[in-house]
């Protein structure tokens, strides 16, 4: 998993596209609306014109493909699941019922690989509450150091010969690796606060404020937007 | 166990659309819980929500299978119910930001995770008087994961009940909804044991390193001699 989320991070910022340059208030919207569409959708043509569009999203935006089916399939599995629980016969419906996580998660995925994450925390911050808007940021910042020091400290474990001991040693040897990490994150909060305060923190992480300002890609945007509204007045109703 | 990982589309908007709303509510009640604490608290905050996505991420093999933790029983511990639920929502949001849970079941994913984070302080305090921090962690942690894990089942049952045309408990529907109860139920409690091991070797760390993080179990009152005793 977090390979793919370190790519899409990587891509995020580093890639060029019209999509890249759109404001990320444009895209994310258009993302919710296309995915609350695709949930809500009554008959199986709506998902189907929304994945489609979903696709073309997707491969304009210059995402690896690989990467791209990584995580725009992730959701398959428990989708099947799900089907194979509802699994009445009919094949429309399990197919209704496929398409709809499939076309939400494939939104999700462009929105991402196309919008820097503090593009991204910037609107939502401004929605939730200060501590939570926060929370985000400094959640996310936090992650890719802890990730790094877990990976070598479970490397560490491994080359010791941890794997060969029994699960009922192994799990709590994992837990007092774990610990080390928890005393990290507790002394780099305590740096990291420092850092703020000298930085000048007036009580709120902001994030960026470019996160509305539209350019001539949001044209993108707006395109895609009508053409999922059209798919959505048009398709709505018919099987 | 302690995280959903459904996707959008799955459940009924008669099942998420309120779990969206009830986690709001209780986002900002957490909020108003902690509205007086110092900034560096969100600062911990964040690192013990890195930390859990961190782990999530990295799968531990357990017997035959491989594990990935979510460390919700010893984050709930560190911080307490309120600012617990905070890192809980905002970790169910990034990991929804990135295809894994959806973004419609971001309420709900956040209640079940909320959940286990919720509970692992208050039974922590009560378990630790008489034990060592590492055996109370370990059991708090074992019954958040059971809590949570009961929240999944109810959520899952109330989703199949909730979808129109789903056939719970009629003939065949009823043996495939008996089989995904076996399996969910094995996979439950393999989850249990391994959080709960896990949980009990960072309890024994911090035990040893840095105590006054664990919370403090309450004292005793010194019992009052009886009268005429010396």
């Amino acid at each position: 998993m977090i390979n793919t989320l370190a790519q899409i991070d990587f891509i995020a910022t580093a890639s060029h596209s019209p999509w890249h340059r759109a404001s990320a208030l444009g895209k994310l919207l258009l993302a919710a609306g296309a995915v609350l569409l695709a949930v809500l959708a009554p008959h199986l043509r709506l998902p189907l014109a929304l994945y489609a569009i979903g696709w073309l999203l997707a491969v304009t935006s210059r995402l690896p493909l690989r990467l791209l089916a990584a995580a725009a399939f992730y959701p398959l599995l428990f989708a099947l699941l799900f089907i194979a629980l509802h699994w009445d016969g009919s094949w429309e419906n399990a197919l209704r019922l496929a398409l709809r996580p499939l076309t939400a998660s494939l939104y999700v995925v462009w929105l991402a690989g196309t919008t820097p994450y503090p593009d991204l925390f910037a609107p939502l911050s401004r929605v939730l509450p200060r501590q939570v808007g926060d929370g985000l940021f400094l959640t996310y910042r936090a992650l890719f150091e802890l990730l790094g020091r877990a990976e070598r400290m479970f490397r560490a474990l491994h080359l010791r010969a941890a794997a060969s001991l029994p699960a009922r040693r192994r799990l709590p040897l994992a837990g007092e690796a774990l610990g080390t990490l928890v005393l990290h994150g507790f002394e780099r909060s305590q740096r990291m606060y420092s850092i703020m305060l000298l930085r000048g923190h007036s009580g709120r992480i902001c994030g960026c404020r470019h996160y509305a300002e539209a350019s001539p890609a949001d044209l993108w945007v707006g395109l895609a937007a009508l053409a999922v509204s059209a798919a959505g007045v048009l398709l709505w109703r018919m099987p | 166990m302690s995280h959903l990982h459904i996707p959008d589309g799955v459940l009924p908007p008669i099942l998420w659309g309120p779990g969206l709303a009830l986690a709001a509510v209780l986002l900002l009640q957490a909020v108003r819980a902690t509205r007086l604490e110092s900034p560096r608290t969100i600062a911990y905050q964040g690192a013990l929500g890195g930390l859990m996505l961190a782990v999530m991420s990295i799968p531990i093999p357990f017997v035959a299978l491989e594990y990935c933790l979510t460390l919700a029983g010893p984050v709930g511990v560190l911080l307490g119910p309120a600012a617990g639920f905070q890192v809980a929502f905002v970790v169910c949001v990034i990991l929804a930001l990135l295809g894994q849970g959806g973004l419609t079941v971001v309420g709900l994913n956040a209640l079940v995770l909320g959940a286990a984070v919720a509970v692992a302080r208050p039974l922590y305090v009560r378990l630790a008087p008489g034990r060592s921090a590492a055996a109370a962690l370990a059991l708090a942690t074992g019954a958040a994961q059971a809590v949570a894990g009961l929240c999944w089942f109810a959520l899952l049952t109330l989703a199949l009940k909730l979808s129109p045309g789903t056939p719970v408990g009629i003939g065949r529907g009823g043996v495939r909804i008996g089989l995904f109860a076996g399996v969910t139920i094995a996979l439950w409690l393999v989850a249990i044991a391994a959080e709960s091991a896990v949980a009990f070797g960072v309890g024994r760390f911090l035990a040893r390193v840095r105590p006054d993080l664990l919370p403090a179990a309450p004292t005793r009152a010194p019992a009052v001699p009886a009268a005429g005793v010396p």
